[in-house]
């Protein structure tokens, strides 16, 4: 998407989702944070990365729904009795004399699981939302904003996330050819050493690759492409300080 | 452009010289081949231009290298990037940033380069390698040959007079590889780049250099003329054995020039009736299997049986389906339709023990297997996991190679040795199905052969069911009984290898390029022929 790389400055989106899971945590409405997490999916719709980072929303929500499910398990099964209008009831463990407070089964009321259900979505909206500002601007882009005299830890970074995916792929090559061999699982060493084999030489190569490109000769240096602020940064950091205050005041 | 005066390199520790008193002298504009064992050398001579060896990688160095004037000796790499450019062997191993602009803008950010003047550059490279359409994409999303592109014009941003590349096809296929070749030929005649290639698989590369530079293994290495060179060296492409075996006066490097010294031969030889061989029961059977990633399919309605003592090669772009293909035959990947039987039953029906006893699968990375500290070690594991008595794993592989020594580290052996190794281990249990995963890769051409030899033997005498999927058609031509073709998930072809290979021009081997339109795809099929008429 071209749009994306020349209209808005990286950190706008990370600030506009930060000030937008602020307004969710400070109004504590579930209908907001539930309508947080539609806007920010309208978003990464139309201005989502094309990366592999553009998964990390989806990611997040699947992050958000297993919380929710979790959540509204322990809070069904164990919990603080909260009274009112009683569900259904459980059939209550006793437990021994030694653990007071602690209820395991018993009446479940409509206040109880809709209280924790109500706290469960805004986290998952403030998730989604930190998913979400990953989507649509790659913590890659992020690190590039950073000023020059921390380049080096911004290109150590930048170097270590993209190289968590093929790890991860190269594992599951490894592990799958070592199980095609004897047909027992691997052990964490018949799969450490070639992995480390492995990364050591791709290391090399990549300082190889990177010296020769002239990395680090010159002490200062450019930016391709300098981010820089415009109005349309504004109308979204200003209409994201607008819903947060609707949010919290409402 | 470049001069070697007396050069030469040792590596401390090692017991050979890498390099031995090389003096020659390179022009401007002229494309090079490197060319030489295994582990001859080849990229450490590339290196030294860049000063990479011995700046980074240590060594011993005696000798001068001047670039453009300028001594390696003082200069560190980094200092000589405006005028050399280097291609390592595995683009993706190099690349720093996410998206393909950012990468080619990396080391002019490094640089200090004007923010203007790097768009500019950019805009360049971009077009002078064809990749202005996929500037904002991921790296990680591009096919092999876009990711050696996008090495290329890395490199080609900085305006550099000298071009360094490390084997660039070996990873690719026959049309992607062409692709690659064609653009750097452009870069030499347009823009008068100084190109040396350091590259196994000669039959890709030969028609398009200048001059190459042979490495023997003592060190001692000659500059010359393709022809001369060839004549010389042991390592020669088909085209070069098929002069060398016809007798001819002079040994060519382009198809047209071989194809008008054989003229003679395509008219009068008589037809050979291609050796019928007998091939036992089907041990694979796959019937409309459909392999589906999410919304991917990587895999569409394949069938195809495999029958016990046949070798099939399995063909096709990367991401073509060869590797679903191969990972369900094998049971790892789920199918999403169909079925696949091995020795009449369902592969998911067998345990994971039962199933490695019957399919030998040799991994794209034969290290893969081997994380022990000797060969003896490996082999005594094997016999153990085999129920084998001890020696034979070590046994077999003497069998394939001699000159093994036991206590080697397995890191210490050459790709050619190691796919031995490998392969030793995996034939220990006598498996009915042997699959190989692009096993030439990095092979020269007597590693290649033995390899070859090999699998025959083993698909004959012990009527292994042989599957090879690769990008080498040479390697093709020589051994497989049956070609498999996959495009874009679907099997478009499946027959003979010679008709199969012989349909594609860009899939004909070299031989046959020549030989068209007869239908002879080895030196060895023109041989058979000429005995032929001389009965």
């Amino acid at each position: 998407m071209k749009g994306n790389r020349t209209l808005v400055h990286p950190l706008t989106m990370w600030i506009f989702f930060i000030v937008l899971a602020i307004g969710v945590v400070a109004s504590g409405n579930s209908l907001h944070a539930l309508g947080a997490i539609f806007l920010a999916a309208v978003i990464v719709q139309f201005k989502g990365e094309t990366g592999p980072w553009r998964r990390s929303f989806r990611w997040s929500l699947y992050a958000g729904l297993y919380l929710l499910a979790i959540r509204l398990f322990t809070s069904i099964v164990i919990g603080v009795p909260i009274p009112g209008t009683t569900i259904f009831t459980l059939p209550r463990l006793s437990l021994p004399s030694w653990l007071p407070g602690i209820r395991i089964g018993g009446p479940v009321t409509l206040e109880r699981v809709s209280n924790s259900l109500q706290e469960a979505v805004i986290i998952a909206a403030v998730i989604a939302l930190f998913g979400a500002a990953n989507s649509v601007t790659s913590p890659h882009k992020l690190l590039r904003t950073l000023p020059a005299h921390v380049y080096q830890i911004s290109v150590a970074l930048t170097i270590a996330t993209s190289i968590v995916p093929q790890f991860i792929s190269s594992i599951a090559r490894i592990r799958e050819a070592q199980v095609l061999r004897n047909g027992l699982r691997p052990k964490l060493s018949s799969i450490a050493v070639p992995l480390l084999e492995e990364s050591l030489t791709r290391s090399a190569h990549l300082a190889e690759s990177m010296e020769s490109r002239g990395y680090g000769l010159s002490r200062k240096r450019s930016k391709y492409r300098p981010f820089s602020f415009s109005i349309i940064d504004i109308y979204f950091l200003i209409s994201a300080a607008i819903i947060s205050s609707v949010m919290v005041l409402a | 452009m470049i001069k070697f005066s007396g050069v030469s390199l040792l590596y401390p520790q090692a017991t050979r010289t890498v390099l031995d008193s090389l003096t020659c002298e390179i022009a401007e504009g002229e494309m090079v081949l490197v060319m030489g064992h295994t582990g001859s050398g080849k990229s450490s001579l590339l290196r030294l231009v860049n000063g990479l060896v011995p700046h980074h990688t240590g060594g011993i160095l005696a000798g001068e290298i001047i670039v453009d004037g300028l001594s390696t000796r003082t200069l560190r790499p980094g200092e000589l990037a405006g005028i050399v450019g280097i291609v390592g062997q595995n683009p993706i191993d190099g690349f720093v940033a996410d998206t393909v602009e950012e990468e080619i803008a990396f080391g002019m950010e490094s640089l200090n380069f004007a923010p203007e003047l790097m768009r500019k550059r950019v805009e360049e490279a971009l077009d002078q390698v064809g990749l202005a359409h996929l500037r904002d994409r991921t790296i990680a999303t591009l096919s092999g040959g876009e990711q050696q592109r996008v090495a290329i014009a890395s490199a080609l941003v900085m305006h550099p007079k000298v071009l360094l590349l490390d084997e660039p096809t070996s990873a690719l296929d026959p049309i992607a590889a062409e692709e690659i070749l064609a653009l750097l030929h452009r870069l030499v005649h347009d823009l008068s780049i100084t190109v040396i290639i350091a590259e196994h698989r000669l039959e890709r590369v030969i028609g398009y250099v200048d001059r190459i530079l042979l490495i023997e293994e003592d060190g001692k290495s000659h500059l010359g003329l393709p022809e001369e060179i060839l004549t010389m060296s042991n390592l020669v492409p088909p085209i070069v054995k098929l002069a060398r075996a016809l007798h001819l006066p002079d040994i060519g490097t382009s198809t047209r020039d071989v194809r008008r010294a054989t003229t003679q031969f395509r008219e009068s030889l008589p037809d050979v009736a291609a050796p019928v061989r007998a091939f036992g029961a089907p041990t694979v059977v796959a019937e409309n299997v459909t392999v589906q990633y999410q919304a991917k399919i990587a895999l569409s309605n394949a069938s195809l049986t495999l029958h016990s003592g046949e070798i099939t090669a399995l063909m096709g772009r990367n991401g073509a389906g060869k590797s679903s293909l191969i990972r369900s035959i094998v049971g790892v990947q789920k199918v999403s339709a169909g079925k696949i039987s091995v020795n009449g039953k369902s592969i998911s029906e067998y345990s994971s023990v039962e199933r490695a006893q019957l399919i030998g699968y040799v991994p794209q990375e034969p290290g893969d297997l081997l994380f022990r500290t000797s060969v003896a070690q490996e082999c005594a594991a094997a016999d153990i996991e085999s129920h084998l008595s001890p020696g034979t794993t070590l046994a077999l592989l003497h069998e394939n190679i001699s000159a093994i020594d036991p206590q080697t580290h397995p890191r210490d052996l050459s790709e050619g040795q190691r796919l031995a190794l490998v392969l030793s281990i995996v034939l220990a249990s006598q498996p009915a199905l042997l699959i190989l995963d692009e096993p030439t890769r990095g092979l020269d051409y007597e590693a290649k052969e033995r390899l070859a030899v090999y699998l025959r033997a083993i698909a004959d005498d012990s009527a292994t069911t042989v599957l090879i999927a690769t990008h080498d058609v040479e390697l093709v031509a020589e051994l497989a009984d049956r070609t498999i073709f996959l495009a874009d998930g679907d099997k478009v072809a499946d027959g003979s290898t010679i008709d199969v290979l012989l349909a594609s021009p860009a899939f004909a081997p070299q031989v046959a390029k020549v030989m068209s339109p007869r239908r002879w795809l080895t030196v060895g099929d023109v041989l058979k022929s000429q005995q032929l008429s001389s009965q």
